[in-house]
């Protein structure tokens, strides 16, 4: 208990980082009170086509050139974009830090093997990758989330190996083996806890390229076609960018938005979570 | 030459059709009468142009492929026997000219002398009969139904091609009047071989204006003037260059920067559409179109339920309402459909009120469904997957405008988007599809353009454009066929008013739109547009830039 009101009390101290919880804590609530404050479907055609934003009270923040409600999209997409960003940081981290600790734990071949594929991945540019992923599966929201982890895996799994390594000689790690623990036991209960900053950390940034990796395939055309994201919006409003550029600019300041939230909450938890700046 | 009263009606049917087109688009479009007519000014030569081509075929060669992008490219390497001008006039193109028995069984053709083909071979009778009776009869979708009466193509001698039927065949010389629909194919080249194997559909070879120079995969096409063409003084550019970009926005961006000279089949975002349209640099032209009169449409997949009740299909029909839809995802370029036979083909089309209409209503549509023996189970009846084609943004809103639609009497329909081949190859070979949306040319004769849908014989795995619904009626059919041959033109439109009535029932397609397309070009780009099928089966012979 004491741990964690210290940890606050770091965190805290960090005003920007705190600024971006509240930013985050708002899109949250955007995404869960979609299904309340909208409850209709946001693909419902609901007024006339481009009306702009103010113009009606109806739809506050315009219509596109369908006549969907723009706000209803917002929030609908809201819950869209961080249930991918997140599910899919989750996948990658869970996956990553699986091939980082047993690389660093048990080093030799199994270190040489698993870095070389890691390395494999890394040397593919990760937009790229994750678009032919998505053509080849065919775009929906599993897809997307799939190849954004598969993408994302790994820079996790290269910090993982890192921090492993740094902690499997360290004294507690050397009586635990001494007592007789099991391997795997180790790493769960002494390594990775130690190292659970680090990938903390980096998770909230992942959650960030994740949105926006997702925006990006929803901007090409290889969203899923049945599910409005951020990203399909703005990539559908394109079309219009000439004659009516809220329809982009509303979902972009979104994405702007949330991204940068997410940065500030990555900072902080840097800040909080790493012991040598503690007294900073 | 002498015309067969037939083939005037077929003249008169396209002639309403350019018309109409004509007429419907005077308001929104007033810059388009200007485009098309021959310039006064003697035409300058020289100089190249680009031309933006979305989505890129596969290969180039429509004698056995049909799409319209295909036509684009081929249309300039290769040519028809005759062109349908604008005005719905006959030129001769390879042909001088030709004649027509009483019977209406025996078609000569007089081929021009001393053409020959980009590789040097002389162009005969040899490559018209080839052309005829084993490229379009056997591998061109629609060939199949225009050319099935023709028995065999004789060749007294090199330049007289003789076109035997065995039953008078209306629509045949409209079929062969577009460089798009009936392009001459070289036999030396592709004589005894597998023709969609041949390497050669790569590197086309024609008899055209222009030859076939260099195609860089995804970026583009290039072509260069033949100093050969047999009509002297054409063509008047140097070069074509078709530059493959899949974006609507930057193609406006690029007619707009003059970076683009042309483009066609609607080629930027609609809503920029009103914006070009005030450009002074650029015309808006929906003249050219005529030839394939367009139409959207939904093929259904009868082959497995719910889509196997033809109930269901009604109920479909009824729940989506097209005048919206035209109003709101085509905003206005087109007018909602009513029958598989479009308006523009005025000579066939049923009027209103004389076969089945399915206005917007959903609670016949919700009826409909309950009698089917689908009823609404927690807001929703059954689900099914819609398949635009991928041609771009307005055909993904189509189908969110239908998938809305549908959810309102409990049909929940999920879009799934995909690239053009594996659209093609779901849809029309593994039929592994429930709804499609997408356009089909009707043409001036329903042999030509609507038949294939309809026809149980067109049932044929791997054919694109050709009755993937699986819908086989012996009633249609027979309908079908006797109309295919039927001489009296009243009975005739008899035939084929009965034959859209029962479409209408059955509904394995669901007429969506009779789409308006347009073509932008520079303005200082000249006669891009003087045949029936536009920029698609135009060869540019007669295209200039005037000078700065």
């Amino acid at each position: 208990m004491n741990g964690i009101l210290s940890f606050a009390r770091r965190f805290a101290r960090n005003r920007a980082a705190l600024a971006g919880v509240l930013v985050l804590l708002f899109v949250g609530a955007m995404a869960l009170s979609a299904p309340f404050v909208y409850p209709s479907d946001p693909w419902d055609m609901v007024t006339m086509p481009f009306v702009w934003p103010g113009e009606d009270a109806e739809v506050w923040l315009g219509s596109d050139m369908m006549g969907r409600d723009l706000a209803s999209g917002i929030f609908h997409g809201a819950k869209v974009s961080l249930t991918i960003g997140f599910v899919a940081t989750l996948l990658a981290t869970l996956f990553g830090t699986l091939v980082g600790a047993l690389a660093g734990y048990y080093l030799g071949l199994a270190d040489t093997l698993l870095m070389r594929v890691t390395e494999l991945f890394q040397t593919i540019p990760q937009f790229i990758f994750a678009i032919v992923v998505v053509a080849i599966l065919t775009p929906s929201v599993t897809n997307v989330t799939l190849a954004i982890a598969l993408v994302s895996w790994p820079s996790v799994a290269r910090l993982v190996r890192g921090e492993v390594l740094a902690l499997r000689e360290r004294e507690f790690v050397q009586a635990s083996r001494s007592i007789g623990m099991g391997d795997l036991r180790i790493i769960a209960t002494q390594i990775l806890p130690n190292a659970l900053g680090p990938i903390i950390v980096m998770g909230s940034l992942m959650v960030a390229t994740a949105i926006l990796t997702e925006a990006g395939l929803a901007f090409l055309g290889l969203g899923d076609p049945n599910v409005m994201s951020w990203g399909s919006i703005i990539g559908a409003g394109r079309d219009a960018l000439r004659s009516a550029w809220y329809i982009t600019a509303i979902p972009g300041f979104a994405i702007l938005l949330t991204v940068l939230a997410l940065n500030l909450v990555g900072e902080g938890l840097n800040d909080a979570l790493n012991p040598r700046l503690k007294n900073r | 030459m002498n015309r067969t009263p037939k083939t005037s009606e077929s003249l008169v049917i396209s002639r309403l059709f350019a018309t109409f087109a004509r007429c419907a688009f005077a308001g929104a479009l007033t810059i388009a009468a200007a485009a098309p007519a021959f310039a006064e000014e003697p035409p300058t030569n020289g100089g190249a142009i680009t031309f933006a081509l979305s989505p890129e075929p596969p290969f180039v060669l429509t004698s056995i492929n049909t799409t319209l992008q295909m036509g684009i490219v081929g249309s300039k390497i290769m040519e028809p026997l005759m062109a349908l001008g604008v005005d719905l006039e006959m030129r001769p193109v390879l042909a001088t000219s030709w004649e027509i028995s009483p019977d209406g069984l025996t078609y000569t053709f007089h081929l021009r002398e001393g053409v020959t083909w980009h590789d040097g071979e002389p162009f005969t009778s040899a490559d018209v009969q080839f052309t005829i009776m084993d490229v379009l009869k056997k591998l061109h979708p629609r060939g199949r139904s225009a050319f099935a009466k023709v028995t065999a193509v004789e060749t007294p001698d090199e330049h007289t091609a003789i076109l035997k039927l065995s039953e008078p065949a209306p629509p045949l010389l409209v079929a062969l009047a577009s460089g798009y629909e009936a392009p001459m194919t070289p036999k030396h080249v592709f004589g005894g071989t597998d023709i969609p194997a041949n390497p050669a559909i790569n590197q086309p070879i024609g008899t055209g204006p222009f030859v076939f120079k260099e195609w860089e995969k995804g970026n583009y096409i290039l072509l260069e003037k033949n100093p050969d063409y047999w009509d002297a003084g054409k063509p008047h550019l140097d070069r074509i260059v078709f530059r493959i970009i899949n974006d609507a926005s930057a193609r406006a961006a690029g007619l707009e920067s003059g970076e683009i000279d042309i483009a066609g089949l609607s080629p930027v975002p609609l809503t920029d559409m009103v914006r070009l349209q005030d450009d002074p640099d650029l015309t808006i032209t929906t003249d050219g179109y005529a030839y394939m009169s367009p139409f959207m449409l939904m093929e259904v997949n009868t082959r497995k339920p719910p889509l196997d009740d033809r109930r269901v299909r009604q109920a479909i029909a009824y729940a989506v309402n097209r005048d919206l839809m035209t109003k709101i995802v085509w905003m206005g370029y087109g007018k909602p459909a009513t029958s598989p036979i479009p308006s523009p083909v005025e000579a066939f089309h049923a009027a209103e009120g004389t076969i089945p209409a399915y206005p917007y209503d959903t609670a016949k549509a919700e009826a409909l469904l309950d009698e089917a023996g689908y009823p609404m189970k927690g807001g929703k009846r059954f689900s099914i997957t819609i398949d635009p084609i991928p041609l771009g943004t307005d055909y993904v809103r189509t189908a969110e405008f239908i998938k809305q639609q549908l959810g309102k009497v409990g049909i929940d329909a999920s879009i799934r988007s995909q690239d053009l081949p594996t659209f093609f190859k779901r849809v029309y070979t593994d039929y592994d599809f429930d709804i499609d949306s997408l356009y089909y040319g009707a043409f001036a004769d329903p042999t030509q353009g609507v038949q294939r849908l309809f026809w149980s014989k067109s049932i044929q795995p791997g054919v694109v454009y050709s009755n993937p619904t699986g819908y086989a009626n012996p009633e249609m059919d027979r309908l079908l066929e006797a109309a295919q041959s039927e001489n009296d033109p009243e009975k005739r439109k008899a035939l084929y008013l009965d034959m859209q009535a029962l479409a209408m029932t059955d509904l394995s397609v669901i007429p969506l739109m009779e789409t308006r397309f347009a073509t932008i070009a520079s303005a200082k780009l000249k006669n891009h547009t003087i045949t029936a099928d536009g920029v698609i089966g135009g060869s540019f012979a007669d295209a200039y830039l005037i000078a700065d």
